[in-house]
């Protein structure tokens, strides 16, 4: 009974997006309580579809719940749908995206109420943010899908620029949020474009864009497996560009010049999560080839490493965590792409505790998007909270503000522990989880060796997480107070500290659930036919707690964790020695490409400069000088010509009747020419 | 169609040509003393007509609004009045009643002889009514160069500082290329004349029988002069100074409706009078499409001049259409009529947009501006609205036509072999949002310009705002809800393949 009415789930936040756009003005906080009690409402509905979808006998058999109505038809028969589908990812995205999102809300009420006018607009593009993301989460097909998908790439135009014109601290900041939002939405653009053109192919292969239509075992045996392939690849070019992979990355971090609520939406509930999700959704698609799969897991591999290595002596609060969003979303595709990987080569080899392996990646890729929403929330509204106090976000001028925030930085100092994958802490079951799946994935397949090398870019990557997070917190609550913690106006205020302290609960907490039953919810699964279904798995619930603290990895892991942590410490809050020391005064040529982020932001406007800019510059001399310039060249000349032959007009009747037969001689011809084309009539 | 009307209006075709007629002179009357209520007698009847087009398109069978009199009958030639409308036009007659009610509502500033500036619109409607209208080649012929004599003088009249040099340019450019495209149908016609009289209605021409050489070459003179209307790469430099030198009124009228008579008459007359003449030059229109698209999305890039930019932008949206044309299948065609229909809305107001900038602001030079949405909150978000719109952004009616045109061309494509030809199209997708976006950046966000004088700026005034609003309503509208629009062309498109023209 509540699962017909899914579809309140984004039409809530949609109404308060139209109530707020039009009469905020008139209602208190800018139409802050709209937007907060509509998200609330969202959550409420999306738990009780949920509940009702779990205890459904739909949940064991097929395994989701969908219905739809005819969008509109293209004619040869391709018709595209409108409507909703349920399943236990489903359920999952829209559970933490809309819980979050509340949250998020609330704390904004603190956070942005000093914005004036300007709060109408933010609460009614949130609003619409997160319409799209959960509008995404219960699409029926990609058409819908990709709808939404576009929705949430112009509200990311829009709240990253929310301060690109009257910027608060001056002409400099606005042009700086301008131009991230810019790039923010241009190249995501170049993703959804891809994301476009795989939509092509799907649909001209299958004849409908319905994920019942493909996802299905009988459909994809019968399309070319070239065609899946390339439509596979272009989709996931759309993730790319979403989740902010390599080489599609460098939007992210720019996109920073929002308001730091916004960074917590983008990073923790909405925007780079849908492109998680989408792979997940994918799974049939994308295991009908171990290549596509390879291909994920080496992005997100690579993305995971790269990124980690720019946090590691950035100065901004902000930025440090919005390279660990990358480096976080790049073990999420490590984990799918590894487990992908399996399942493609259980499927091709016919070995089905391959594909039972692989299942196991797909749960870890999801549980740690979960747990990253939780503690990514939680980091982000946090240096929120800091950088409202102190009126900075450089961590030079912070320090010592532990005594003076005390909720924050307890919660900041559980939110780290938990990315850094400290044992019991959310992130670190996760964690675990995922580089067992790579592991395992190194022992098969002819390209196994290459998991083996993304393996140890995952341990690095551990490392280096609990390095800069710990680097993080020891420069901003450890230490010594400096420049601007002297002025900072205490602990914020309680719409803002409580959303903090319940997220610290499910930052803490959330990974258990992989001990007690969240991978029976969210696995995958298939039947005899290579059918793919999400859910309804078998639970293995303490053997997990077995699995990894019998395994020699896990230790290292943990190992390495603790001495980054304990270097962090000795270096930022003990001082004992200057950081400068080694990059040579911030000389030396690793610590310049590191705060040049290897460069990729000079390539980026290289490429764009000179094949955008400089080809318009060329088109637009043509169009000036060599089209334009005939046009009235010709123009002169008729003119001119004129004036010429009317001094023909001499009155000598001898010449006139040259000029007539000569004519004649033409035309004949001519018309000659034409009956000798058309080959006579 | 969705909703039938229980009354029909008797000679509803008619009555569409005459009342903006009456209207015309009536305005053009309204001159001296009273001058200031010129713009309520305009209002009036293109009020009426646009409550006529409405009519029109609630109307189940628009086939008992037909009309047919003989008009001229000599020795061997037979001209008729003939008006009907299809699912082609109906959807071109719709959007001339609404954008010419929109503009007369939007340019109720008008001061300077604005009986002369109102006449000429509603003269321009009787233009371009006629020509989406009739069914006799005669009288869309007339009805053809009935259009150009207004927009000369909106032009050369209220335009800006090269305004004579954009009018005659616009004027000569586009009749040279119209009297070739009046050879083609000389050609038509006379060709199908049979027992000794030509007949020159639509349905005597279509009743001909043509050989296949012949076609080919009639559909070269033909699609030359619907070309240049269109306007395709390298015949449109006459568009972006037309553009920019015409005031807003006729900038929207001549992208939102009259280009559209180009695209039309190629799928009217070029395809369904010379069905094998298009097959024969398929891929010489897929080349012309594919040109104006890129080409027409670099060139914007360069631009400096805001509403130059929106005119090169309408190039390559037009390009479009004519891509959607080219692939000769049903999608190609449903989706290029789409087009026409959402590029009429869109553009209007991205027009709309670009002529406040230059009133309210002062200037469109891009580089002079800068940090405008502080200042002109709505302006702001009408010209993110028609730019976003314009770059397609899914949920908005932009996105279903490219989405269905390069999906139809994604079917040439894998039909012959070759799809990465779509890759022009999705560069152009890319290109058109880098172009939209950065003329944002540097006009409405950013640091306040300090470049121009800012005191007597304002924003967006009552009329204007109901103007702009009802437009961006129904790009809402369609957005969400393709198949209202879909509902008119598809038994048309249908039409066309029964009768095996694609």
């Amino acid at each position: 009974m509540f699962v017909e009415y899914t579809w309140l789930v984004p039409l809530i936040p949609l109404l308060c997006f139209v109530i707020v756009g039009f009469l905020g003005k008139k209602t208190p906080e800018g139409g802050g309580y709209i937007a907060i009690t509509g998200a609330a409402l969202s959550c409420v509905i999306s738990a009780l579809v949920a509940y009702e979808f779990f205890t459904s006998a739909a949940y064991h058999d097929p395994g989701f719940v969908t219905d739809q109505v005819v969008w509109f038809s293209l004619p040869g028969g391709y018709t595209l749908h409108f409507g909703y589908y349920i399943d236990s990812l489903a359920c999952l995205m829209m559970l933490f995206a809309s819980f979050i999102s509340t949250l998020i809300f609330v704390y904004s009420k603190g956070y942005m109420h000093e914005q004036g006018v300007k709060k109408r607009r933010y609460y009614a593009e949130v609003s619409l943010f997160l319409t799209g993301m959960l509008g995404l989460a219960v699409s029926s097909n990609f058409m819908e899908m990709f709808v939404f998908w576009e929705i949430m790439g112009l509200c990311s135009y829009l709240l990253i620029g929310f301060w690109s014109f009257n910027h608060p601290e001056g002409d400099d900041a606005a042009d700086n949020a301008a131009s991230a939002a810019k790039k923010a939405f241009l190249v995501t653009r170049l993703g959804d474009v891809s994301l476009m053109a795989g939509l092509f192919v799907l649909l001209y292969t299958f004849g409908n864009l319905d994920y019942v239509g493909i996802f299905n075992p009988h459909a994809l045996a019968l399309a070319d497996p070239n065609m899946i392939i390339l439509a596979s690849l272009l989709i996931f070019g759309g993730v790319i560009g979403k989740s902010a992979q390599f080489p599609l990355l460098d939007w992210l971090p720019d996109a920073m010049a929002g308001p730091t609520t916004v960074s917590a939406l983008i990073h923790a509930a909405t925007m780079v999560k849908a492109g998680v999700y989408l792979v997940a959704r994918c799974y049939p698609l994308f295991t009908q080839d171990p290549a596509i799969m390879l291909f994920v897991a080496l992005i997100g591999g690579i993305t995971a490493f790269f990124a980690a290595t720019m946090a590691l002596n950035n100065m901004n609060i902000k930025r440090v965590l919005a390279y660990s969003t990358l480096s976080q979303l790049g073990y999420m595709f490590l984990a799918l792409g590894a487990g992908g990987y399996l399942m493609a080569l259980g499927f091709k080899n016919g070995d089905h505790h391959l594909v039972i392996a692989g299942a196991a990646g797909y749960t870890a890729g999801c549980l740690h998007m979960a747990n990253h929403a939780f503690f990514k929330a939680l980091l982000f509204l946090g240096s929120g909270s800091v950088i409202h106090a102190v009126g900075t976000e450089d961590m030079r001028l912070m320090g010592g503000l532990r005594k003076k925030m005390k909720i924050t930085s307890a919660a900041m100092l559980l939110g780290s522990l938990s990315i850094a994958g400290f044992p019991f802490f959310s992130g670190f079951w996760s964690k675990e989880l995922i580089l067992e799946t790579v592991m395992h994935a190194g022992d098969y397949g002819t390209e196994g060796y290459l998991f083996s090398i993304l393996w140890v870019l995952g341990i690095v990557t551990a490392f280096m997480t609990a390095f800069y997070m710990f680097r993080m917190w020891y420069m901003t609550f450890g230490g010594k107070p400096r420049h601007a913690s002297e002025h900072c106006h205490g602990e914020s205020p309680a719409s803002m500290t409580a959303p903090l302290l319940i997220l610290s609960i499910f930052a803490v907490g959330f990974g258990f659930t992989i001990l007690f039953g969240f991978d029976s919810l969210i696995s995958i699964g298939a039947d005899s036919t290579h059918n793919l279904v999400v859910g309804g798995g078998e639970a293995k619930g303490f053997e997990y707690f077995t699995d990894i603290f019998e395994s020699i990895y896990t230790y290292v892991t943990v190992a390495l964790v603790l001495i980054a942590i304990s270097i962090a410490y000795v270096m930022y809050n003990k001082r004992a020695f200057d950081p400068a020391k080694f990059s040579g005064e911030g000389k030396s040529v690793l610590y310049t490409a590191l705060t040049k982020r290897w460069w990729f932001p000079q390539l980026y406007n290289q490429i764009g400069w000179k094949l955008g800019y400089g080809v318009a510059r060329g088109v637009d001399f043509v169009d000036r000088q060599i089209i334009d310039g005939t046009v009235n060249g010709l123009s002169a000349a008729v003119a001119g010509g004129g004036e010429i032959l009317s001094k023909g007009q001499d009155g000598d009747v001898r010449s006139y009747t040259g000029v007539v037969i000569a004519g004649i001689v033409a035309l004949f011809i001519v018309v000659l020419a034409i009956f000798w084309y058309m080959g006579g009539i | 169609m969705f909703y039938n009307l229980p009354f029909e209006v008797p000679y509803l075709l008619t009555l569409l040509l005459v009342v903006p007629l009456v209207g015309a002179i009536l305005t053009l009357s309204m001159g001296g003393k009273r001058e200031k209520y010129a713009k309520y007698v305009a209002g009036l009847f293109s009020g009426i007509t646009a409550v006529l087009s409405v009519l029109l398109i609630f109307t189940e069978d628009v086939g008992v609004y037909d009309e047919s009199y003989t008009w001229i009958e000599t020795i061997g030639l037979k001209m008729s009045y003939i008006l009907q409308v299809d699912g082609l036009s109906i959807l071109m007659v719709f959007l001339t009643g609404l954008l010419v009610f929109m503009v007369t509502l939007f340019s109720s500033k008008e001061s300077d002889k604005p009986n002369y500036f109102f006449a000429l619109i509603l003269a321009m409607e009787v233009g371009l009514m006629g020509v989406y209208m009739s069914a006799d080649y005669f009288l869309f012929y007339i009805m053809w160069e009935v259009t150009l004599i207004p927009m000369y003088f909106m032009i050369s009249w209220y335009g800006g500082p090269r305004r004579h040099y954009a009018a005659i340019k616009f004027f000569i450019y586009t009749h040279v290329a119209s009297l070739v495209m009046l050879i083609g149908i000389f050609a038509l016609v006379f060709q199908a004349a049979s027992g000794g009289v030509a007949d020159f209605s639509f349905a005597a021409v279509l009743a001909g029988s043509f050989s296949e050489s012949f076609q080919a070459l009639v559909f070269l003179l033909l699609f030359f002069g619907f070309a240049v209307k269109m306007p395709a790469v390298p015949f449109h430099t006459w568009l972006p100074d037309a553009h920019t030198e015409a005031p807003t009124a006729g900038s929207v009228l001549l992208a939102g409706v009259m280009l559209k008579m180009g695209s039309y008459g190629i799928i009217r007359v070029c395809l369904e009078a010379t069905p094998d003449g298009a097959a024969h030059w398929q891929v010489l229109m897929i080349v012309v499409g594919l040109l104006a698209i890129v080409y027409g999305a670099y060139a914007c890039i360069a631009q400096k001049d805001l509403k130059k930019m929106v005119a090169f932008s309408s190039i390559s949206h037009m390009g479009m259409v004519m891509l959607g044309i080219a692939c000769l299948s049903e999608i190609g065609v449903e989706w290029a009529i789409f087009q026409m229909f959402a590029h009429g809305l869109i553009t209007a107001i991205l027009f709309m947009v670009c002529g406040m900038a230059g009133h309210n602001i002062g200037t469109r030079e891009i580089p002079l501006l800068g940090g405008i949405a502080g200042k002109m909150p709505v302006f702001a978000g009408f010209m993110m609205f028609g730019f976003m719109a314009s770059l397609g952004l899914p949920s908005l009616i932009g996105f279903w036509a490219e989405f269905g045109i390069i999906f139809s061309f994604y079917e040439y494509g894998a039909a012959n072999g070759m799809i990465w030809v779509i890759l022009f199209c999705l560069l152009s997708l890319l290109l058109t949002a880098g172009y939209y976006l950065w003329a944002m950046q540097r006009t409405l966000f950013g640091r306040l310009t300090t470049k121009i004088d800012l005191s007597h700026i304002h924003d967006v005034n009552r009329p204007e705002a109901i103007a702009m609003g009802a437009i961006c309503a129904l790009i809402v509208l369609f957005g969400f809800w393709p198949d209202a629009v879909l509902g008119f062309i598809e038994p048309y498109v249908q039409g066309l393949t029964s009768s095996g023209v694609i």
